[in-house]
């Protein structure tokens, strides 16, 4: 037993540690400059004060903090409703054999860069693009698809999919098929043994991807920029503005501090019923 | 694993047909873009507004562009390492996790997985803080470090979810009947936990290979990747060369992935044999092509924005004085100012902007020029020197100059622009695109009223700001790196923006114009100049004096299509180039002129009151 405990903490050390140098050691020091102060040429004065937090919290930087926050529930339900019926195809329809290379193809399209692919959505939905020629050559009525919303919730919505796609296809694959069926054959309606059997088994997968997609779709700034026009900020945008623009690196690290900090809280909240279910 | 047993008779929700529906159709949805992007290198028309006949060109530029592929293969490289370094490091974690339950278990979990609530920018600037604490020189190290470390915790979240439900007693039955813990692990843990393992291995190079951010906070001398060329490449324009490379890149992964699959399904190895090839041969090829970086005997390094020196030039160079150049990119002078404030960053010249080189001079960042070393110095017009940001030239010598103006599109807007009035006028409501440029968008509004877009007093500021809210319902977009793009698109009609931009884009519509208006406008200087702790500063001030050169000037002004502060290049420059109104402008307008300068602490002020602006709905 001691042995083993001693396996598993040398198991655990190298994450630890690379995580100690490139994560925690670097957020310390991020937490010192966000008590200082903005220098005149844009460095760091020491200070001890809660300016920059009590900044943060003022009404103008809550409200947009509060956008993105329903921008990345947006995105990730979208993703969720949208991931889960192809995870479910690729883990329990295809043939075991494709199962890899459909994956895979997944992923693909993001070995290139996001902000190509932007560009490319650009193109296809600006007002003479690619969408809007299709719908007139059918004679459909033109339609304003970019710069709103909307443009920007499909950009983020690409962005972020395979990132949900991926975690419930690796825990909807090792789900057991014989509960589905038992569930069936104890006369459970499908939607019953979906709600009671499925989704508690794909629990960890679902929390996963939510993880993934929710998280860094709260720094969002390449969709709402490129697609939405610039017209609407999001924190994303504001933190990067605070550190590449403004170059105020107090103000910009205190309001990622609460950016983190409200993340952290809402983890705090769905943490029970994630443990429950990853205890199953 | 999963057997899929039993799926046929579960199938009362979500019957075979719809699910392979939506899953085709979300395969579309994922694959339009890539479409697109691929159809746009076989467009012979540089710009993606109009089709210009199919060519090869992009390919064969690409493969002949030095600087593209020598970032294809510095995306490779650290993306192999870095996905390596955290799937292993992520999977060693979660198996420990399986094997037994810590006592603090729940707080150890929260560790590897609190990483991901941080911005990606937050993270970049918090690394770059402790690279350069510790004194690391930043290059490539620094950036494997870097990906390793802030992707890890998304490898662990998935293989984690993968182990979940994986059987401990499959291992303990194989200790049992004698295996060792090795034999353990690659016979019965890995099989059972690799789809996991392998899925966050996808995921990980995904995000390396993608990863700007992170990348351009901690990249130095020779690192720069594929993205921070790209978006380097946003203001003078993505090149269809990216597009180009963009397609090769994901078709010779699908054949490698084609080969994988081949092989799985226990085809010959002969077949799997050509796809394989291929694809490495395509992957390898920047590595033979450029080579593998390796510190030449004397080598400048240059730090400058994107197409602002040609390759040829960059050759020139290199011959007469036996060197080599190696080019690294930025996109913003912010990114400068962050590079060479944390030091150790290694670069010989760089190319601030006028105000930066304000910033940099006050802060001691710049070594002061021997202009002893410049004989071909006087060759700079005399209304470029001696500016506010640099008296004296101390610091800095000019490169290139442009303006902050408005293009329009001639078809549409009737009458004449000759005010900042017009990004005002009702009647082009929906129609307007503004830069995404604090500094310059109040900058405009400021000139609109006639004030300097230097302004520091509150209620002045206040005002703009209110002038900006009330455009705001006329804006169609705020824009600041591919303005002229949106422009010739038909989107907008009417854009603020920066002139060599447009100067390209009125080579391909003759349709458009470009003025500064009368109220007055900016005025920018990009200059070189060498950071106090230029390893070569010699070559440095050899460097800078071969781009004052008459033929050397001019041939930069042909590449950039800024306009050249050099009097002796002027003559030597094509009409169409030295006439484009866009490029240099008449005298007149040179009086309305004035250069950004940096505010201090009021930059926080026009920052919040442009994140007003843009706050509101």
């Amino acid at each position: 037993m001691k042995r083993e405990r001693r396996i598993a903490a040398l198991l655990l050390a190298p994450s630890l540690l690379l995580l100690l140098v490139l994560f925690y050691l670097p957020q310390a020091l991020l937490f010192v400059v966000s008590l200082g102060r903005r220098s005149a040429y844009g460095g760091v004065v020491r200070d001890l004060s809660l300016d920059n937090y009590l900044r943060a919290l003022e009404p103008l930087y809550l409200g947009i903090l509060g956008r993105s926050l329903a921008l990345a529930a947006a995105t990730t339900v979208l993703c969720l409703v949208v991931g889960f019926p192809v995870a479910w195809w690729l883990a329990r329809r295809v043939p075991a054999r494709l199962r890899g290379a459909l994956l895979a193809l997944v992923v693909l399209p993001f070995w290139t860069s996001f902000l190509v692919r932007m560009y490319a959505w650009v193109v296809l939905l600006r007002s003479e693009g690619i969408v809007n020629l299709a719908l007139g050559a059918f004679g459909l009525p033109r339609a304003e698809l970019l710069y709103n919303d909307a443009a920007v919730l499909i950009g983020q919505v690409y962005g972020e999919l395979p990132f949900m796609i991926v975690p419930l296809y690796v825990s909807l694959e090792k789900l057991d098929g014989a509960l589905v069926e038992a569930a069936a054959d104890c006369g459970a309606s499908p939607a019953r043994a979906f709600a009671s059997v499925v989704v508690p088994l794909a629990l960890p997968g679902i929390a996963a991807g939510c993880l993934l997609v929710f998280i860094p779709s709260l720094g969002a700034y390449l969709a709402p920029d490129m697609l939405g026009g610039g017209r609407t900020a999001y924190v994303g945008s504001l933190i990067q503005s605070q550190f590449a623009v403004a170059r105020d690196m107090p103000f910009g690290a205190a309001l990622s501090f609460v950016l983190s900090l409200g993340v952290i809280l809402l983890l705090l909240v769905f943490r029970r019923p994630l443990r429950a279910a990853q205890a199953l | 694993m999963g057997s899929g047993r039993g799926s046929g008779r579960s199938s009362g929700w979500g019957s075979g047909l719809v699910l392979s529906g939506v899953s085709l159709g979300v395969y579309l949805f994922l694959y339009a873009p890539i479409l697109v992007l691929a159809a746009l290198s076989f467009n012979a028309s540089r710009l993606s507004a109009s089709w210009g006949g199919f060519t090869l060109d992009w390919y064969v530029r690409a493969a002949a562009n030095p600087a593209i592929l020598a970032a294809l293969r510095n995306s490779l490289i650290v993306g192999t390492a870095a996905t390596l370094v955290a799937t292993a490091v992520a999977t060693a974690a979660a198996l420990a996790f399986h094997r037994h339950r810590f006592r603090r278990q729940g707080l150890l979990e929260g560790l590897l997985t609190l990483p991901t609530v941080a911005p990606e920018i937050v993270l970049a600037a918090s690394m770059l803080l402790v690279f350069a604490a510790l004194g690391l020189q930043l290059g490539f190290l620094t950036v494997i470090l870097a990906h390793a470390g802030f992707t890890v915790s998304y490898a662990y979240v998935v293989v984690r979810a993968r182990i979940a439900g994986f059987d401990r007693s499959l291992e303990e039955a194989a200790l049992d009947l004698g295996a060792s813990p090795l034999q353990v692990f690659f016979k019965v843990s890995l099989p059972a936990i690799l789809p996991g393992v392998l899925a966050a291995g996808l995921l990980v190079f995904a995000l390396s290979i993608d990863d700007y951010v992170v990348t351009s906070f901690v990249a130095g001398v020779g690192a720069t990747t594929l993205p921070l060329q790209i978006y380097s490449m946003v203001k003078s324009g993505v090149s269809p060369e990216i597009n180009a490379v963009s397609t090769v890149l994901l078709l010779s992964t699908a054949l490698l992935l084609l080969a994988a699959f081949l092989l799985e399904q226990g085809r010959s190895a002969r077949l799997a044999a050509l796809p394989a090839a291929i694809g490495l041969a395509v992957l390898g090829a920047p590595f033979v092509l450029v080579g593998v970086p390796a510190p030449a005997a004397r080598t400048l390094n240059l730090y400058i924005w994107s197409n602002y020196i040609a390759p040829e030039t960059l050759a020139r160079f290199e011959a007469r004085h036996g060197v080599r150049v190696n080019v690294d990119l930025y996109d913003s002078n912010e990114a400068l100012l962050a590079k060479l404030q944390a030091g150790n960053a290694g670069y010989d010249v760089v190319c601030p902007s006028d105000y930066s080189v304000q910033v940099l001079s006050a802060q001691g960042l710049l070594r002061p020029l021997d202009h002893r070393a410049l004989p071909h110095f006087a060759n700079i017009e005399a209304r470029f020197l001696d500016q506010a940001y640099d008296p004296g030239n101390r610091h800095s010598v000019p490169y290139v100059w442009g303006t902050a103006g408005i293009a329009y599109d001639r078809r549409r807007v009737l009458a004449p622009v000759d005010s900042w009035e017009a990004l005002w006028d009702p009647r082009y409501a929906g129609r307007i695109l503004m830069l995404d440029d604090a500094r310059e968008a109040i900058g405009a509004a400021l000139k609109r009223r006639g004030i300097s877009l230097n302004a520091t007093d509150v209620r002045q500021l206040e005002a703009a700001r209110d002038d900006l809210l009330r455009q705001k319902p006329l804006v169609r977009a705020y824009n600041s790196t591919n303005f002229e793009d949106v422009l010739l698109s038909g989107d907008v009609w009417l854009a603020q923006g920066w002139s060599g931009q447009f100067a390209k884009a009125m080579e391909q519509s003759p349709d458009l114009a470009y003025v500064v208006p009368k109220e007055g406008a900016t005025l920018f200087i990009d200059n070189l100049a060498i950071p106090i702790d230029a390893r070569s500063p010699a070559l440095a001030h050899a460097f800078i004096d071969f781009t004052l050169e008459a033929d050397v000037a001019a041939e930069i002004c042909r590449t950039m299509r800024y306009s050249s502060p050099n009097r002796a290049a002027l003559v030597l420059l094509p009409p169409e180039i030295r006439g484009n109104p866009a490029i240099f402008p008449p005298p007149d307008v040179l009086q309305r002129l004035e250069l950004i300068r940096d505010l201090g602490e009021a930059t926080v002020l026009y920052d919040r009151l442009w994140t007003e602006v843009k706050a509101s709905r």
